[in-house]
């Protein structure tokens, strides 16, 4: 393979300067509106077929023969131009917009900029506006509810947590779903640092929130194999390329950029509604001593709330009467900043822009904030004749402090809020802390923290270095052929700190522990392009390259239990030390090719092949391969320009592509049980064993993922109307899934080809501007996608794959053949054949619900998402808002499970003081029955209830108010005698409300964590609204 | 020409082979392709004294409370009161096959592999009875044969085993191994945590644990427990407290150093001691060893009670006028829950009273019943120094103990089950097991409302759940052989 890719570079690198040379014309090509470059322009020899194409600065070099040649320089959306050269060396022009600009040019696979009606598959280009316009904490959160088909969670973790981003479904049973992120042409990290599980943690954010929302000057999705196929395995889950701002833009020379946003963040009160008429107390009693207080805690099941004098947990007497909302007393309004000055320039040779950046983020849980400060500098440069240098480079730094904890109690402020009842105010447990630095308990249960010590006695603290930097140079080494190499890096060092202080009552004398993580990943290409009309009909548009991808993980961890003297927190004051070191690194080498012909720019046909080498699944005397070929193929007929076409359609194009992609193992070192020393000994013997938790194997060989995709572009009615929808099936086959072995096999898991899933699915998207005119402008696009998933094979025996279960121990995630990806699968009602519940009359006289065993209870994730995107401009305002919405998933709500069994939830209201009537189906005799459960048993019934999974899975279905924003742009003429160039503000509103919202008490989108297993919920924060402010200056 | 060679070079660069390298590459540098079986056998023995998890969920929560040993108001302390919690139940399991039976399989593979000596198979041999003893009788039909050989024989769903093969299997295992068993000092050396490598202590506990498995199946196969007996006897089983077999813990570094009950203790300070064993321990010198009041650290016997069983805290108020808990006798914790604390797997005190038993049963051991009864007293008081010198007894009292409470041969296997119930306290495993085998002591039930099991003691602990998943069809097998997957079912030797 890799001999005769060498040969083909020789053949072709010998042909090309084997060529005459001739007379050199060079020029630029520039915007006749406003000066911009314009890159990507044909420039082609009248008559010859040859051609070139300028570069990201519009210049162009292009050898001639005749002294009479004609050029042809050619731009979709622009008017097609023929110049003379006539002994002429420079040629400047100046290319003018046609009126119908159906043609725009899009980043596609390594950069490559390509007319957008070439490509044979769909692909959506947001500019940077939308993603900066309403600011996310993590920018990528901007992209919901904007592009069909990709489905994005922002979870209830906090401001400095993850997000969840899955293009047409998942594409693999366990391994990373979250598509490939290309930042200015290199690929970066996206890891996880820390999420919360079924036992406790906080989100510990990922990659992509590195990026700083100002600076993004397009994101394109590549959402399908084909538009993929040239990442390799990377790019499985789709690819998601942000280009950033650049200096190339400039056109008078220094600009300087300021932008500012304030953005305040109300925690939504309007989404939990909990019973306020009885308080604190068992039996339907108020708790009688402050011991009985302290011991029921939790339990809502006291008397009718009547304004008298009861004791509390902390000995003092208050009202028995609804204390107030303790959300909204112990979360505060949190605030977001974020101000970005950039400077900018351009010349002939040169052009730069540097931006520096600082967002501070505090959060709505106290004590919890995150700053990040960027600086940002993009060089571009012509070092000589056709030799174009482009740098980026990125440094980020980024604080975090107290990320909140989530899920299971300990340590979670928000269980230990969420969980009081009517009459006790959280306010009271403020100050956490006991004048003798101990924890001001609240609760017979340690388990439950004070939130006040919690949120402030807490230490969790990261701060992340990060640099990403890449390089690129291309060279033309004729007017058709040229050569590209380009490299990068991405490399961060994540330390965190994270202490449980010494007085945590579940843990009395406290534990800490330091963490260094990481990063690095390198990545090389070099590819070798040609770009040539080989007939006045016929041109191509190819190249060959070779890349290398290399990844290293390392991770140094101090741990220290059990602190000596109780307030300095340092990994050396206490009692047990333990350290860890991970290591681990993987590469993978690739060649590709990709070949595009097309026939009078009616008919595009693109072949791609990609040969990956995995470093994951070689091993020493390994028999199976460690490599796969893969090849695509798509086309692009434009239908408007082959056919006669009705008068109201203005262009027409269909789209038709197969595509293969290969995958590696996800982790290094997984063919081969290894053993190691573990701990730091006992009584002096060193402590040995096995490694893997996981059986290896030594047999993996690369996964694959087929992709068939066929769509219709349209634009009508004057383009007033665009159409585009896409169809796509793929298949993943031989998915490497850790299979779940029984734990009696000594691992849980074990490593195997043997997964199979399928996604199929369509994506619409519809947008038009039904008004337009001088003053008013009102643009509208609703886009919707529906994706069937589908687990087709799980493992040998196709036994379910659990991904994950909630801390209540009754509902997990699972894999089921035959199922949609990861649906709830937990505890059911028994219940006869006409579905009427069965129980168990207890000899208390409590019914209990039988349990039915476990059952499918709902999909974890929603198979429709749409969004409905509408902008207005009315002289200098303009406006815009988006609702977006997901049908056809269910979430299992730990919280109102919990709310139920403590007596909050309002349901539990029925019944308090005269019982509550219970009928169903009698176990023992099975014959209905009606029974009244006595108020003093209301607590046992629900608590019996809240222990059924199916009674709290709940469709996850809404439409939200997502963003609005209104935004002013101070005139030009106003600013004139200003130094401002331009000047607008905005306000936004983030979140503001639900349309529709089917699940009661939380927000549907609360997962705790980005991991394959949503559909659960337990504890999160609570959702927010958002207001903010803008202000964007150039000058 | 020069810009070709250039850029040709420059292709070469990246281009050079494109897996090379990789194979090496993907060997993790931190870790082996194999280390010395010792080391292992060291991890293997600490994890099956056992972790906080389990130590916490199936032996404490559960069985110390249903055994009246322990007593507590806390709610989620779910065995006090005869309530489910199937991640609790399951808890040894979640813990011991993908710990100790992981390792102990492992570890006769490479044995057997590298021919280590007979005796140093037979040690480990013996170490995998005791790790699947527990499992088998807290649960009944477990996986076995088919257990932990996930990787050496890909079994990813292991059978389970009927409980009845088990036994014949362990019984068979401890007589091979005690077979090959000199009276040197065992290859293992101080690897071995427990004898330090003395064969002729191995041995002796192999012959020991013969004598517990025979025993079990008094109710199931009378003739087998008394030939097993015999067996045990006659192979010679521990004559003092310098054969128990223990592991010494120490206070860290790392939790698994320490003793699992010990890091209970310091985790939860809701467990009280019951007021059965508080009451049974009146007059006896261990209870100022094992008990101490909550709120002020009291060790006076006058100040010692103990908390009844399946109370809540109304129900205590109203049953008692007490509401708060802090009145009532929790562990010692100036002595016994220490993260140091010795744990014991059979002590010589269990061995006597089992040979007490085999007197009064057949005649064997002697046939004296009360001499072995009074020794397994004395052992049991003595043992204690284990825990430090706060806890050593002196003989007067020990004798003064016998004198006042002098051997009933009209009661004998009853006070031989009670004095067994006390020696066992925090071996809770054994504690329950021999409650199930001898109905001693006779321990009355609690019946809080809404337990889930119609007020009585629960008989074993249930399957992890995820197996109903994972390993549906052996798991199903296993309920149609065994019976419905809940607290009441009797395990197989367990005969009503």
């Amino acid at each position: 393979m890799i001999q005769k890719a060498l040969k083909l570079f020789f053949l072709i690198c010998v042909l090309g300067f084997s060529s005459i040379q001739a007379q050199t014309v060079n020029g630029k090509i520039t915007d006749a509106l406003d000066g911009t470059p314009l890159p990507g322009v044909n420039v082609i020899i009248k008559g010859t077929g040859i051609g070139v194409s300028s570069d990201f600065d519009g210049k162009f070099s292009i050898d001639v023969k005749k002294e009479n040649a004609v050029l042809q320089f050619s731009f979709m959306g622009y008017a097609t131009q023929e110049v003379s050269v006539k002994g002429r060396n420079v040629i400047n022009i100046s290319l003018v917009q046609s009126a119908e600009s159906l043609n725009e040019v899009v980043v596609t696979a390594l950069g490559i900029k390509k007319e957008k009606k070439s490509l044979g598959y769909s692909m959506t280009e947001l500019k940077g506006d939308e993603v900066s316009l309403v600011k996310e904490t993590n920018a990528i959160n901007a992209l919901q509810g904007k592009v069909a088909g990709v489905n994005i969670t922002g979870n209830a973790t906090g401001a400095a947590g993850s997000s969840r981003v899955i293009i047409r479904g998942n594409t693999s049973l366990t391994g990373d779903n979250q598509p490939l992120y290309i930042v200015d042409g290199i690929p970066i990290g996206n890891d996880n640092n820390g999420s919360a599980g079924m036992w406790g943690g906080n989100d510990g954010g990922d990659g992509i929130s590195s990026v700083n929302p100002d600076e993004v000057a397009s994101v394109s999705v590549l959402k399908g194999g084909a538009a993929a196929a040239l990442y390799g395995s990377r790019a499985a889950n789709g690819v998601i390329i942000i280009t950033t701002k650049s200096g190339k833009q400039n056109k008078q020379g220094l600009g300087v950029e300021f932008s500012s946003s304030l953005t305040i963040d109300a925690v939504n009160t309007d989404l939990q509604d909990f019973q306020k008429v009885y308080g604190q107390g068992i039996n339907g009693e108020k708790p009688q001593t402050e011991f009985l207080a302290f011991d029921n805690p939790t339990s809502s099941w006291g008397a009718k709330l009547d304004g008298s004098n009861v004791v509390n947990w902390d000995g003092v007497s208050r009202p028995y009467s609804y204390a107030g909302n303790n959300v909204d007393k112990f979360y505060r309004t949190g605030a977001t900043y974020i101000n970005t000055v950039a400077f900018s320039n351009a010349n002939d040779n040169t052009n730069y822009r540097f931006s520096m950046s600082d967002l501070s983020n505090e959060d709505i849980v106290p004590n919890s904030d995150i700053n990040r400060k960027t600086f940002s500098l993009n060089l571009g440069s012509t070092l000589a004749n056709k030799l174009i240098l482009n740098t980026n480079v990125k440094y980020v730094r980024e604080n975090a402090n107290n990320r909140p904890r989530l899920s299971d109690s300990p340590g979670n402020a928000n269980y230990s809020v969420a969980v009081l009842p009517a009459n006790v105010d959280v306010t009271f447990m403020d100050p956490g802390a006991n004048d003798d630095g101990t924890e001001r308990a609240t609760s017979s249960n340690v388990y439950a923290t004070n939130p006040y010590w919690a949120a402030y006695n807490f230490r969790n603290e990261d701060q992340k270095n990060r640099v990403i930097a890449s390089a690129s140079l291309r060279y033309d080494i004729l007017d058709w052929l040229y050569v590209t190499a380009r490299t990068g890096i991405d490399d961060y060092t994540r330390k965190s700190t994270s202490v449980e202080p010494w007085g945590t009552a579940y843990k009395t004398e406290g534990g800490m522990n330091e963490e260094e993580k990481r990063y690095t990943q390198t990545d090389s290409d070099i590819m070798l392009g040609v770009n040539k009309n080989i007939s006045e009909k016929f041109s191509t548009n190819s190249f060959i390259g070779a890349s290398n991808n290399a990844q290293i993980r390392e991770q140094l961890k101090l741990n220290g239990d059990k602190f000596i003297v109780p307030d300095l927190e340092t990994v050396k004051n206490t009692k047990d030390q333990s350290t860890e070191y991970a290591y681990s690194k993987q590469k993978m080498s690739s060649v590709y090719g990709s070949f595009e012909f097309d026939y009078n720019k009616v008919v595009y046909l693109t072949l791609t092949a990609r040969n990956d080498w995995f470093s994951t699944l070689s091993a020493p005397g390994k028999e199976s391969p460690n490599n796969d070929l893969y090849t695509s193929v798509n086309t692009s007929i434009i239908l408007s320009e082959a056919f006669k076409m009705p008068e109201w359609v203005n262009f027409a194009k269909f789209r038709a592509g197969y595509s293969e992609l290969a995958g590696g193992a996800p982790n290094p070192y997984s063919l081969g049980l290894t053993y190691g020393i573990f701990g730091q000994g006992h009584l002096g013997q060193p402590l040995g064993g096995i490694s893997n938790g996981s059986i290896p194997n030594a047999n993996l060989v690369p996964y694959n993922v087929d992709e068939i995709e066929i769509g219709l572009d349209t634009r009508l009615f004057d383009g007033k109307l665009s159409v585009d929808i896409a169809y796509y099936d793929k298949t993943t086959t031989k998915d490497i899934v850790e299979v779940s072995a029984s734990q009696t096999s000594g691992y849980g898991s074990s490593i195997a080809n043997l997964g199979e899933i399928t996604n199929s699915g369509f994506e619409l998207l519809i947008s038009g501007t039904p008004v337009k005119n001088d003053n008013f402008s009102w643009t509208s696009s609703f886009n919707v996608a529906y994706n069937n998933g589908k687990v087709v094979a799980t493992n040998d025996t196709n036994s379910d794959i659990n991904l994950g279960e909630a801390r209540s121990q009754n509902v997990q995630i699972s894999h089921i053949v035959g199922q949609p990806y990861g649906v709830i699968y937990g505890k059911a009602f028994a219940r006869d054949d006409n579905g009427v519940i069965i129980y168990e009359i207890d000899a208390d006289g409590v019914p209990r619900a039988k349990d039915g065993g476990n059952k499918q209870l709902g999909e974890g994730v929603p198979p429709y998402s749409m969004g409905l995107n509408n902008a207005f401009t009315y002289k200098n305002f303009n406006a815009s808002f988006l609702i977006d919405a997901k049908f056809g998933g269910q979430i299992f709500s730990g919280s109102n499970a919990g709310a139920v069994a403590r007596g909050q939830h309002l349901m539990t209201l029925e019944g308090r003081e005269n019982g509550l009537s219970v009928s169903g189906i009698d176990s023992a005799t099975g014959l209905p029955f009606t029974t009244t459960v006595a108020p003093k048993n209301l607590a046992t019934y629900w608590g019996r209830i809240s222990g059924i999974a199916e009674a709290f899975v709940e469709d996850a279905d809404y439409i939200k108010f997502r963003q609005i924003s209104v935004g002013y742009n101070i005139p030009s003429e106003l600013l004139e005698k200003t130094f401002l160039t331009s000047a607008n503000v905005s306000i936004i509103g983030k979140n503001l409300f639900y349309i529709q919202r089917s699940v009661d008490n939380i927000d549907p989108e609360a997962a705790y964590n980005n991991g394959n297993a949503q559909g659960l919920e337990y504890y999160g924060l609570p959702s927010t609204r958002s207001y903010g402010v803008s202000l964007n200056v150039k000058f | 020409m020069k810009k070709t060679i250039y850029t040709v070079l420059l292709l070469l660069l990246v281009f050079t082979s494109c897996d090379k390298d990789f194979e090496e590459l993907n060997i993790d540098p931190t870790k082996s392709s194999q280390i010395d079986a010792k080391s292992k056998f060291t991890a293997t023995l600490l994890r099956t004294s056992g972790e906080r998890y389990e130590a916490w969920r199936a032996n404490l929560i559960y069985q110390s409370t249903m055994m009246q040993h322990i007593a507590t108001t806390t709610g989620y302390w779910v065995g006090d009161k005869y309530f489910w919690n199937q991640g609790y139940a399951a808890s040894l399991w979640d813990r011991y096959y993908t710990g100790p039976v992981k390792g102990i399989e492992d570890i006769l593979v490479q044995l057997r592999v590298e021919e280590q000596p007979a005796e140093m198979i037979a040690i480990a041999r013996i170490q995998r009875v005791v790790i699947y003893q527990r499992l088998t009788d807290l649960y009944g039909d477990v996986p076995y044969s088919e257990a932990g050989k996930g990787y050496l024989e890909g079994i990813l769903t292991p059978k389970y085993d009927a409980q009845s093969d088990i036994y014949a299997d362990m019984l068979k295992e401890l007589e091979e191994s005690a077979a090959d068993l000199g009276s040197g000092t065992s290859k293992w050396g101080d690897a071995d945590l427990i004898f330090k490598g003395d064969q002729g202590k191995w041995k002796r506990y192999a012959n020991s644990m013969m004598l517990r498995l025979g025993l079990r199946l008094i109710k199931v196969d009378p003739v087998a427990a008394k030939n097993w007996a015999t067996k045990a006897i006659s192979g010679g089983v521990m004559t003092s407290n310098s054969d128990i077999a223990y592991i010494q813990h120490t206070p860290g570094p790392e939790g698994i150093n320490k003793n699992g009950n010990g890091e209970t203790f310091t985790a939860d300070g809701s467990p009280r001691l019951s007021k059965t064993f508080v009451d049974f321990l009146n007059g006896d010198p261990r209870l100022p060893i094992l008990a101490a009041r909550r709120s002020d650290k009291s060790t006076l016997p006058a100040d010692l009670k103990g908390l009844p069983n399946g109370l809540d805290g109304d129900l205590l108020k109203a049953l008692t006028g007490e509401e708060n808990t802090n009145a009532y006798a929790e562990p010692n914790r100036a002595i016994i829950t220490g993260e140091d604390a010795p744990m014991f797997f059979q002590t010589y005190a269990e061995v006597e009273f089992m040979l007490a038993e085999c007197a009064e049963r057949w005649g064997l051991a002697g046939g004296n019943t009360e001499t072995h009864y009074n020794a397994g007293v004395t052992a049991a008081m003595k043992y204690l120094e284990l825990y430090g010198s706060a806890a050593s007894i002196s003989d007067d009292k020990i004798q003064a103990y016998l004198t006042n409470n002098p051997f009933n041969s009209a009661k004998a296997l009853e006070m031989i089950g009670n004095q067994y119930w006390a020696a066992t306290f925090l071996n809770e495993y054994e504690t329950f097991s021999n409650w199930r085998r001898t109905g001693f002591p006779n321990l009355v039930p609690v019946n809080y409302p809404g337990n889930e099991t119609n007020g009585t003691i629960p008989r074993r602990l249930t399957y992890t759940t995820s197996e109903q998943v994972v390993n549906a069809a052996n798991y199903n097998a296993a309920i149609a052989a065994q019976g419905p997957d809940i607290l009441t079912t009797r395990v197989w030797w367990d005969k009503q």
